[in-house]
């Protein structure tokens, strides 16, 4: 592996904005490209297969943002033989052709669907039970495991090509995103309960709270979209306090 | 100046979103607060957040879905709340709720804005390959970063606006229905109440509604234990 760290470092950079361009056609071909401009500019140093280079990098890509740090690696890893002669043009774009699909599918279940509202409702639970100390370190720590995995995958990516699939596998992450998304649920909880134990008005407001608690998980259940429903609880509310004289006059 | 802070933020949040980084820095947990502060209440952005941030839980674009636009909403009712609060002085609850209220639109508005943006950014794939295919690689990566544009815009512009009215149309209902009050805080216990069941609904798991359920009782049954013992 010869590419300078410096190199690798700008790749990561750059691989941040994976989606600045996002479109139907190609999604995040624009962001691909541009993200391993710089590898391709010290792996060809002639300008007409650079360029070339880059157009193959042009085509249909979509993965999920974190996960396509791996592809990327993997890409500069294949482009590094293309450029040495060992391997044809179109060996980068098997490899991201097969990978993108399944890496997507990865990444939304862990990162999208577990990780993210797990430090959501987390930062959530703790802004209301002890203000911005905890927002901080729910985001602080949020980052700091996003940004090492989208580290970690650029790098081992550009090690191990292939065998990337290894290491993801490794990390066994569909297995730690539903205990992930257990203990959101249980953040999610507590802090219903204490959005119930502070509401204004109290016993009618505690009961009126638990009540929208309960009905609005079940209409959601029941596919119910969530800002009408918002209006709804928002309205009983008011409808509560007027019609039993909370407000007062 | 705090508009235009306000815009800042939300123009730079709208970016964060899908474009550059991802790193919850455009979630309302973490813009409510920020948009509150430009505008002088961080307070009020803080719990507006924390409520947004549960009810936006599952706000998350997969595949060809895409989702409510949480960030210029949240920004639009933060910085709406931030001076309905300022004006009413100790109603911020009331405040917030009717920030709310009228807000909420604004994420739908900003999924149809994102979906138009999406389209636009077509141009920019054709033109990178025209560059491209000139010899100007320069120019044909800087394509990708001209996509950031649009959200930024459109983010800092809606916000410090919707803002605006916001707080003006709260604190108008509040001086002329000051009743509205106390029953507006109740509304707002609810809507926080259903934002914690969206926030569950949100996890894709069988097993979430045990979970959620169970904490919220044991919870409740520790805190009304803790009060008999007080």
């Amino acid at each position: 592996m010869s590419l300078a760290p410096r190199t690798l470092a700008r790749v990561f950079w750059r691989c941040l904005f994976l989606q600045a361009a996002w479109n139907p056609r190609g999604m995040q071909n624009l962001g691909f490209a541009y993200a391993i401009d710089p590898a391709l500019r010290e792996l060809y140093p002639e300008p007409a297969a650079r360029q070339a280079a880059l157009v193959r990098h042009l085509g249909f890509f979509n993965s999920h943002p974190y996960m396509a740090a791996a592809i990327v690696g993997g890409a500069i890893h294949h482009e590094e033989r293309v450029a040495r002669g060992e391997e044809a043009a179109d060996q980068p774009l098997a490899y991201k052709a097969t990978l993108q699909g399944p890496l997507a599918a990865v990444g939304d279940g862990f990162f999208w669907t577990a990780l993210r509202p797990l430090f959501g409702a987390a930062a959530a639970l703790g802004v209301l039970a002890l203000g911005w100390p905890a927002l901080l370190a729910a985001v602080l720590l949020y980052n700091a495991v996003h940004l090492w995995l989208r580290y970690r995958l650029l790098r081992d990516g550009y090690l191990h090509g292939d065998e990337v699939v290894l290491d993801i596998r490794a990390l066994c992450l569909p297995a730690w995103a539903d205990r992930v998304r257990l203990l959101a649920a249980v953040m999610a909880g507590l802090a219903a309960a204490l959005v119930v134990d502070r509401a204004a008005g109290g016993t009618a407001g505690a009961l009126l709270s638990a009540g929208a608690a309960v009905a609005g998980f079940l209409l959601l259940g029941r596919r119910a979209p969530l800002l009408p429903l918002a209006y709804a609880a928002l309205l009983a509310g008011v409808a509560v306090g007027l019609l039993s004289g909370v407000g007062g006059s | 100046m705090g508009l235009l802070a306000l815009a800042a933020v939300a123009g730079l949040a709208a970016v964060e979103r899908r474009g550059f980084l991802q790193a919850m820095l455009s979630r309302p947990v973490m813009l409510g607060p920020l948009c509150g502060l430009a505008l002088g209440d961080g307070g009020t952005g803080l719990f507006l957040g924390a409520t947004l941030e549960l009810l936006f839980l599952g706000a998350v674009s997969l595949g060809a879905s895409m989702a409510l636009h949480e960030t210029v909403a949240t920004a639009a009712i933060a910085g709406g709340a931030a001076i309905a609060g300022q004006r009413l002085g100790g109603q911020a609850v009331a405040g917030a709720a009717l920030a709310v209220a009228l807000g909420l639109p604004l994420a739908l508005a900003g999924r149809l804005s994102e979906a138009a943006f999406d389209r636009s950014n077509q141009r920019l794939d054709e033109r990178a390959r025209r560059l491209l295919l000139a010899g100007d690689v320069r120019g044909a990566m800087r394509c990708n970063l001209l996509g950031l544009a649009a959200p930024f815009s459109l983010s800092a512009l809606l916000a410090p606006l919707g803002a605006v009215a916001i707080g003006a149309a709260a604190t108008a209902v509040l001086g002329a229905f000051p009743h509205l009050a106390r029953p507006l805080e109740l509304g707002f216990a609810a809507f926080a109440a259903l934002a914690c069941a969206a926030a569950a609904r949100a996890l894709r798991s069988a097993r979430a509604p045990f979970f959620f359920f169970g904490s919220a009782a044991g919870a409740l049954a520790a805190l009304a234990l803790g009060r008999l013992h007080r």
